[in-house]
């Protein structure tokens, strides 16, 4: 039986630490009792409580923290954190330190306690570190480091998912103009219901996951993609910068063909999360402001770059399709970015003669 | 000089009105002087306007000529509100029903001038406003805009006698709202500003439409924000009305494709890029090859259009149809050299044995076009050729070619990996190159190396461990892998490796505990045959998705080795229940007759499970076997029968064994030698499970 030992050994990579906090930290008790002696005082009263200890409770773990989250004169600190870009690349930078993902990380347990404390602005400060989180520690599996600390967090993330669909599938009945629409009209018999509508599954249902199992692995990070595509258009530029960096890690493409850190394997379940978000960097420049949008827009066509080697590499049919697309259209809104002003179909017809 | 440029570069403006025209230079130079009083009255006295009039035309003035903080000045001295609601009642007092037509007519054309020139000042307030940054303002002046036109207009703008710039304005104010409200960040305004704009009667005219049924699925397919589906006020009955942002979207980009076909609208290439992404995104790839194949000729070069349609089919698995599409594509009139063509051709050549040989010439031109910008696909191109040259060894003649095309299929992956060093998927298929070549050694390191490269997230990686451990007849070591592999394995997932491990405590003589496993296994079959939706997750190797019948097989199989005839002749049954004619179930019904020495019973079943299977290897070599033991008339038949099992299976240690008897009983002792040779050697490299089941 010696033989078995030293087999599992060399070849099994498997987290030992345990990955929730919440059974093994009498902090994290604490934490949710005083969430239930709070609930009856009014709403926004608990929430502000919550902020303040969230971000009394970040002032010990980064270097420093901006004043105006920490007095309570400001609205909603947790969203004047969120966009507060100092504090935003301190917690990068600390998430990006070589034994940031471990069990005993203060930062991990923050993120997690903070994602816990259920309340939609803390949980959106939570979300914007998203993509750092799953970029460092789907980077880092095969290196065989602790990463029980970013599981949790993943893991809560995924939890929360799950709960809140109840475990159902996200399905599009995709249309067929052959039935009548709000939108138009259609000369085929409305009748013929027979012609079933083709239904497509964006997201399978959602199993119940206590710990990251290697081959759930990427669809656990993937649905916390997921979460994050849903608030995206709350997310700050910096956020989707750093999503836009991780894809060309994690693509493996960038450049020459020498050996690249970080390439991981790219299944469906994350690539598609991962497409989504980038067709919003990429597309979604009405929506945010006009100084970030450019660069929000160039990290994203690198991105793309790089994801559309990839699938050329893994020949994967749905990937050359959705990337090539981005590509393309990500080249028509550089193209048409100086085109608009002088087209623009809302202007007036400007003439020399101003009648009534 | 000065002059010159004075009469090419300056426009000389002109007011017109009532028939009457006068120059704008005086006026303007009034309201230069911030006199916004006296260039009223100079208007109004010039053209005879009223105030109204006369303010709305100051307003345009000043607009035009890029003051847009005069221009709102301007516009805010007249009351626009009232303005509206004096329109309102003098159209509304009548009922459209009325026969008297002339009198009607007229007040009409009358009150719709007037109107006219009220919502225009209005939009060109909402314009200013936005210009000034203050977008907010200005989305609730355009919305004021088409407030006033639906109570103006109650019955929705007339298609015929209506007139031109009030037309103008109402489409422009339609397209400009939603547009506000996203530069106000005020997104479920700009939702409903949207479907407002497509769903009430407007009278757009095409071109506007169009722009805003694509700024609207542009918005809805990346902007993140969920629209929700539309009230229940704008369904009708039988309608498809889309719930989700993605259908929405899907709908509006479909509809604005078909209006292109119908010749209503010019060609916008960035229509078919956003179906594109919005289908392969949610796997809806059939419907976007659809899409592709409506496309009227002339719009997409057709080698572009047979490239996109093969993705698609491929995307869907439907690799023939794209194979099919690709050898146009490739062929030497149309573009021979298009390397992601050639490498997907390849790609798919590689799933079937009798394509090999077409995939090699692929992967061939394919390496040789990997030059320039697309150099870093040689790594790929030398990955497919070996992929192909190895599936073409398999059905090769003869031994020679065999090993010749398998040495070479080894040398082109070797030389790929030099090029992608940290490509896993190639580390895995050298992994299983190496096993099939009964290298185990090196098989063993790829193994290993797959699993740490992609931090044992892949099924595959773990089976091709435990099946090369089993190969080497390590079978403990095989099993401890598969219990760690179903450690991390959801239960769904786990089917192949309870297969995997009911064999393997068959192989460790541990029948109970095999039997245990196959009933475990047994029961995890049966029940996600009963809740495998179409929703729920697709296992990762789909195509390796254990069935019920194979479990009832495989427990035949274990029984009537125990000789449990009674239990093996229950599984059987079963097993014919699931698969009526079956040559493996005859195949397990040949071997119990056989041990109960039915000798030719047995060999007629064996026959039968030929007719029905006529490749089926096991039942060729039993009868092989069986044959081989009739005397010197039926060698010749069994040498035949055993050559052919050989030649559809190379590694069977068996057919082997059973083919050097035959040389043996017909005295020649040299090939009898090296047959008991290949046999003992394979016996030695036999893994529990076929490799080539790893593909």
């Amino acid at each position: 039986m010696s033989d078995d030992t030293t087999i599992s050994e060399a070849t099994i990579t498997t987290t030992s630490e345990h990955p929730t906090f919440a059974t093994t930290d009498p902090s994290a008790e604490e934490a949710i009792t005083t969430t239930t002696t709070t609930a009856s005082e009014t709403l926004s009263a608990d929430s502000l409580s919550k902020y303040q200890s969230s971000i009394q409770s970040l002032s010990s773990i980064i270097p420093s923290i901006p004043s105006s989250s920490l007095s309570s004169s400001s609205s909603n600190p947790a969203l004047s954190l969120l966009h507060h870009r100092q504090t935003a690349s301190q917690i990068s930078s600390l998430l990006r330190q070589p034994d940031s993902g471990a069990g005993d990380n203060n930062l991990c347990r923050w993120l997690y306690d903070t994602f816990q404390s259920g309340d939609p602005s803390l949980q959106l400060v939570v979300l914007r570190f998203i993509p750092i989180i799953s970029g460092v520690y789907l980077s880092r599996v095969p290196l065989r480091k602790p990463l029980a600390g970013f599981e949790a967090v993943l893991l809560a993330l995924y939890a929360h998912e799950t709960t809140s669909r109840a475990g159902q599938p996200i399905t599009v009945n995709v249309p067929d103009l052959s039935h009548p629409s709000l939108y138009h009209e259609s000369i085929a018999p409305t009748k013929n219901n027979a012609t079933a509508l083709n239904l497509a599954v964006i997201s399978p249902s959602l199993e119940p996951h206590g710990t990251v199992r290697s081959t759930r692995r990427a669809r656990i990070v993937g649905v916390a993609l997921e979460l994050y595509y849903s608030r995206i258009y709350q997310m700050p530029s910096g956020s989707k910068i750093e999503f836009c960096e991780f894809c060309r890690v994690w693509a493996g493409q960038d450049g020459d063909n020498k050996k690249e850190e970080g390439r991981i394997p790219l299944p469906w379940e994350l690539l598609q999360p991962m497409l989504r978000i980038l067709g919003h960097c990429l597309m979604g420049s009405s929506c945010r402001r006009k100084e970030d949008s450019r660069e929000v827009l160039e990290a994203a066509i690198g991105a793309c770059k790089c994801l559309h080697t990839r699938s050329m590499h893994d020949i994967n049919a749905k990937a050359i399709l959705a990337t090539g697309s981005l590509l393309r259209l990500g080249k028509m809104v550089l193209e048409a970015n100086d085109d608009h002003a002088l087209n623009d179909p809302t202007e007036i017809s400007m003439s020399n003669v101003i009648s009534i | 000089m000065e002059s010159e440029e004075y009469e090419a570069g300056m426009v000389v403006r002109e007011f017109c009105a009532n028939g009457v025209c006068m120059k704008a230079t005086e006026v303007e130079a009034k309201l230069d002087e911030g006199n916004i009083q006296e260039a009223e009255s100079s208007l109004r006295e010039g053209l005879s306007l009223n105030f109204e009039e006369a303010r709305a035309l100051l307003g345009k003035l000043e607009y035009q000529r890029g003051n847009v903080e005069g221009a709102l000045r301007v516009f805010d001295g007249i009351d626009l509100q009232t303005a509206i609601k004096r329109l309102q009642p003098s159209l509304a007092e009548k009922p459209p029903s009325k026969k008297g037509k002339s009198r009607p007519e007229s007040q009409h054309t009358v009150s719709q001038h007037a109107a006219s020139l009220v919502l225009e000042a209005i939009y060109l307030k909402a314009k200013s406003l936005q210009k000034l940054g203050r977008v907010t303002e200005a989305a609730e002046e355009c919305k004021s805009v088409l407030n006033a036109v639906e109570k103006i207009f109650h019955q929705g703008i007339p298609d015929v006698q209506v007139d031109n710039r009030l037309q103008e304005t109402v489409c422009q104010a339609v397209e400009l709202l939603p547009e506000l409200w996203m530069q106000a960040g005020n997104f479920h305004e700009a939702i409903s500003a949207y479907r407002r704009s497509l769903l009430s009667h407007w009278n757009l005219d095409n071109d506007c439409c169009t722009r805003i049924q694509k700024s609207f699925a542009v918005f809805l397919l990346y902007s993140g924000v969920e629209a929700g589906p539309p009230s229940l006020g704008v369904q009708i009955d039988s309608s498809y009305v889309p719930k989700n942002n993605l259908e929405e979207a899907i709908l509006l980009l479909m509809i604005l494709m078909r209006k292109f076909y119908l010749g209503k609208t010019k060609w916008d290439p960035s229509l078919i890029e956003h179906l594109t992404f919005a289908l392969s995104s949610c796997n809806q790839t059939l419907v976007l090859a659809k899409q592709f194949e409506e496309v009227i000729p002339g719009v997409i070069h057709r080698v572009e259009r047979w490239n996109s349609l093969a993705l698609c089919y491929s995307g869907a698995g439907q690799n023939k149809a794209a194979l099919n599409l690709l050898r146009k594509s490739v062929h030497k009139h149309e573009q021979p050299d298009d390397i992601m063509a050639l490498l997907l051709a390849a790609r798919i050549c590689t799933e079937d044995f009798q394509l090999g040989a077409e995939g090699v010439g692929y992967a061939r031109r394919a390496i040789s076009n990997a030059k320039g910008t697309n150099e870093h696909l040689k790594g790929v191109g030398l990955r497919m050729l070996g992929l192909c040259l190895g599936k073409q060894a398999k059905v090769s003649s003869s031994d020679f070619e065999r090993s010749r095309l398998q040495s070479e299929a080894l040398k082109s992956l070797d030389e790929a990996i030099v090029l992608e060093p940290n490509n896993s998927d190639l580390v895995f298929d050298l992994g299983v190159l190496y096993a099939e070549h009964r290298n185990l050694s090196a098989a063993l390191r790829f193994a290993k190396q797959f699993i740490d490269e992609t931090g044992g997230s892949l099924l595959k990686g773990w089976r091709l461990l435990a099946l090369v451990l089993s190969a080497q007849q390590r079978f403990s070591e095989a099993e401890v892998v598969t219990d760690a592999a179903l450690d991390e394995t959801a239960k769904w997932d786990q089917g192949p490796l309870l297969r995997l491990k009911a064999k393997l405590k068959i192989s460790r003589s541990q029948p109970m505990d095999a039997i245990e496993t196959y009933r475990y296994l047994l029961a995890l079959v049966q029940a996600q045959r009963k809740s495998f939706g179409p929703f729920t997750v697709t296992p990762q190797i789909e195509d390796d998705k254990v069935d019920e019948y194979e479990v009832w097989h495989g427990l035949a199989n274990l029984y009537s080795s125990l000789s449990h005839v009674k239990d093996a002749e229950i599984c059987l049954e079963k097993v014919r229940q699931l698969k009526q004619y079956s040559a493996e179930a005859l195949h397990t019904e040949g071997v119990m007759l056989q041990g109960r020495g039915e000798t030719p019973e047995a060999l007629s079943i064996y026959i039968n499970a030929l007719l029905l299977e006529p490749c089926y290897v096991p039942c060729q070599i039993l009868v092989g076997a069986l044959m081989s033991k009739m005397g010197s008339k039926a060698l010749p038949v069994a040498r035949s029968m055993l050559s052919d099992a050989l030649r559809l299976d190379p590694t069977n240690r068996k057919a082997w064994y059973y083919l050097g008897l035959v040389h043996r009983d017909d005295g020649r002792m040299a090939d009898a030698i090296d047959c008991f040779q290949a046999a003992s050697m394979l016996e030695e490299s036999d893994p529990i499970e076929n490799f080539s089941s790893l593909h």
